[in-house]
């Protein structure tokens, strides 16, 4: 099947994000192995967008006002995300059933919806439990609204950026984040100025007992090893016996974090996001 | 150091010498100690490879404990249970039972009498023979409809089984059960979180909050005989990142657990996260230390906990004794009477985003060693990520069990430490841990896996001293058993289980 949107849910579920990055390595591994058969809902992933699309519209007039629009219920209708009969329906039968003849004991009409109409119904149902099954909860979508994000003050994030952040030692407003609001979504530019995703590799001076020194990029640092590229040849050392410094081209950001307020956070927003 | 011969006196209630590797922490005390000394600080640099023994189909990763009984050793991956035998890694059977359901991980069987016991992505228990593998029942633990699954085994516990569940999806509820091992037949449920009306359910809002449920019981627990209580973690309450629509400390989510074995009645509890709002469930291990506290002789119940803390208890009481900190974080104003954090409200997910740093452990478990005192952990140190409250603000309003979203910004530094249980005190610390198991032994040894090596440290000094590197770390935990005069050492990598020993022994 095709939607196998499992191996990135299943690599970020249980640990906290910290794990991710080098838990991931050990997941891809296996992710085609178990992509097949991971669903526990009795009916397959990824319904048509367009018939989800119908079927909303659809729910939102004929069921929502007792069961609510997300299916979450009211006072007058039952949640269905959590109702074992929605859930265990897999070819639609035990909805359309409760939909024709509707629960009269418990106050539920009939609906009479053509065969088409209540097809889309509950491939709109589908797709809600589905969303809300969510394993994980990864990061916020590129459309996440703006309204939500922008509760600072841009004048106190521009104090921030040119005084106790430092920022202005290594950037420019007018340089290098020089309409940088128009470059990302808003939600990705708050995650991406406290953290950059690197594009210099770390480099590391390693200092051997003979007092050669082998400067290059650092491949790998470890309790035990230590590997430099130096002029293109990868050089590894014992990392016991040799003397590591490390240069992080992003060591500025990580130092930074523990200084913030969420005010610093949203103010610094704010300041960036007048950088259209 | 701690004085090891007063900590080792009480030791032999809970920690008996055995040669095998019977269940999945070796006994039911948490503490993965294994009475084994053939294999010591002075040898362990001539272990060489034993056996190894790669599935011929069905195995993804290994993330199983094996278990070793009467020569056999099983392991599992999802739906897959196989036996081989533990000297020479030869298969004898292999038993594949598809199912649907979440299938992240499989942590292993529990043998009893003969059978052998596992739990299913569909979230059955099933009971094999031990000696074919043939199956002889599966009974449904919960409904996988829901996003109930089994990814550990039974802890056997007497004449019952004990039953934990998983689940991080929709709005499942966490529980033990007592099972008949001969039957499959339920004898007494425990459920994480309280019916309304029910003790614990004061500390939510409102009947509704309370049908999100939480709490699923994803690690194994431990158990005291002499006391017959059961010790377990619980997992997290839902909506995971959204507090608001559940005000109040969310009993018994993020809790450690004592239950009367017979019944399945509480006898107490204490809580690690109360109303937890970032995923800090307390399902890691319960570890049973017999020692010293403070002078007295104490029997007691230790983690080192999700959310970065370590926890000492009386584990007859379960009054508080010692809480500190193993790494730093943002979000506790300090601790309760108690002795339990508090929450800082301000940083809860919020709309805007809220910095948040962390650090703590997880599922991959811990060792204690009574020689020395030190509660071994690989931990995570210093996790920094934005935790945004979307309330309705993503998928078209479609509100999810996640309640929010998290984007990660910085990923910490794992490092595995020698906790002194005495005083949560970081005795030595070696970087660049994995999330992998950890093994101690009357060796003087430590097994886990760091870096890109499985390796071996003098417990009492951190320092390496064998290590191998097959192609990664360790996707396991480490076990120990000795068979025909060869104690072995084994460890999963990926999709192949490793058995190592010296030479001269076998």
């Amino acid at each position: 099947m095709g939607g196998v949107t499992v191996p990135t849910t299943v690599a970020e579920r249980h640990y906290y994000s910290g794990m991710k990055i080098r838990l991931l390595v050990l997941v891809c591994v296996a992710a085609p192995l178990f992509a097949q058969g991971n669903r526990w809902w009795a009916w397959p992933a990824d319904p048509d967008p367009q018939a989800v699309e119908r079927g909303r519209v659809q729910f939102v007039t004929s069921c929502g006002g007792c069961h609510a629009d997300n299916l979450t219920g009211t006072a007058k209708g039952p949640n269905l995300i959590r109702t074992s009969r929605v859930r265990k329906d897999a070819d639609g039968s035990a909805i359309t059933a409760v939909v024709h003849a509707g629960i009269p004991a418990k106050g539920m009409p009939s609906f009479q919806l053509g065969d088409g109409e209540l097809k889309d119904v509950i491939a709109y149902m589908r797709w809600a439990v589905q969303k809300y099954d969510r394993v994980s909860p990864g990061a916020p979508p590129d459309d996440y609204p703006i309204e939500r994000l922008l509760v600072g003050n841009a004048a106190a994030g521009k104090a921030f950026f040119n005084g106790k952040g430092n920022c202005a030692v290594c950037h420019s407003v007018t340089g290098d984040l020089a309409g940088i609001a128009k470059k990302y979504p808003p939600v990705f530019l708050q995650a991406r100025f406290l953290m950059p995703r690197a594009t210099k590799p770390r480099t590391a001076t390693v200092s051997l007992r003979s007092g050669e020194k082998v400067s290059g990029e650092l491949k790998v640092l470890n309790t035990y090893d230590v590997t430099v590229v130096d002029g293109g040849k990868p050089r590894t050392f014992a990392a016991d016996e040799v003397q590591v410094e490390v240069k992080d081209p992003l060591a500025a950001h990580k130092a930074l974090l523990p200084k913030y307020s969420d005010d610093d956070v949203h103010n610094m927003f704010a300041y960036l996001w007048t950088l259209q | 150091m701690t004085k090891p011969t007063i900590v080792l006196l009480a030791a032999a209630a809970v920690l008996q010498a055995q040669s095998e590797w019977p269940s999945l922490n070796g006994d039911l005390s948490g503490r993965r100690y294994s009475t084994l000394k053939q294999i010591t600080v002075q040898n362990a640099a001539q272990l060489a490879p034993a056996w190894q023994f790669k599935p011929a189909s069905g195995a993804s990763v290994i993330k199983g404990t094996p278990v070793v009984v009467d020569g056999v050793l099983y392991f599992t991956v999802p739906d897959h249970v196989w036996a081989v035998n533990a000297a020479t890694g030869k298969e004898m059977w292999h038993f594949n039972r598809p199912s649907r359901g979440d299938r992240i991980a499989n942590r292993g069987v529990a043998v009893y009498k003969g059978k052998v016991y596992f739990g299913t992505p569909d979230a059955h228990l099933v009971c094999l023979r031990a000696d074919t593998g043939q199956q002889l029942w599966a009974v449904p633990m919960a409904d996988v409809h829901f996003g109930y699954y089994m990814s550990n085994p039974p802890m056997v516990v007497g004449d019952k089984l004990i039953v934990g569940i998983s689940g991080d999806a929709g709005d499942v509820t966490g529980f033990l059960k007592a099972v008949d091992p001969d039957t499959g037949k339920v004898l007494w449920t425990w459920t994480s979180v309280p019916k309304w009306g029910e003790p614990g359910s004061e500390t939510w809002p409102s009947q509704e909050a309370l049908l999100h449920g939480g709490g699923t019981t994803w690690v194994q627990g431990s158990y005291d005989p002499a006391l017959n209580l059961i010790y377990w973690g619980t997992g997290n309450p839902h909506p995971v990142l959204n507090g608001r629509d559940r005000v109040g400390s969310n009993l018994y989510t993020c809790s450690i657990v004592a239950l009367n074995a017979d019944t399945g009645k509480l006898v107490w509890y204490f809580q690690p996260s109360p109303h937890d709002t970032t995923d800090r469930d307390a399902t890691e291990s319960v570890v049973l230390i017999d020692g010293i506290f403070r002078g007295q002789p104490r029997k007691m119940l230790a983690q080192a906990s999700r959310n970065g803390y370590f926890f000492l208890l009386d584990r007859k009481t379960g009054e508080h004794l010692l809480t500190t900190s193993f790494g730093p974080q943002n979000w506790s104003l300090g601790l309760n009477k108690r002795g339990e954090p508090i929450p800082d409200a301000k940083k809860d997910p919020s709309p805007a985003g809220t910095l948040l740093q962390g650090s703590g452990t997880n599922w991959w478990v811990p060792s204690f060693s009574p020689a020395t005192g030190l509660l071994y952990v690989n931990a995570n140190i210093g996790v920094w990520s934005l935790t945004y409250l979307t309330n309705g603000a993503v998928q078209g309003g479609l509100d999810d069990h996640q309640g929010g979203r998290e984007s990660a910004l910085s990923p910490g530094d794992p490092a595995l430490l020698a906790l002194d249980y005495q005083t949560g005190e970081v005795r030595w610390k070696v970087g660049y841990g994995n999330p992998a198991g950890i093994l101690t032994t009357a060796g003087g040894l430590l097994f886990t896996s760091n870096s890109n090596y499985l390796v071996a440290l003098d417990q009492t000094t951190g320092k390496t001293v064998w290590k191998t590197n097959v192609g990664g770390p360790a996707s396991n935990a480490p076990i120990t058993y000795e068979l025909a005069g060869c104690q072995y050492v084994v460890m999963a990598v990926r999709d192949t289980l490793y058995a190592f020993a010296l030479p001269e022994s076998r």
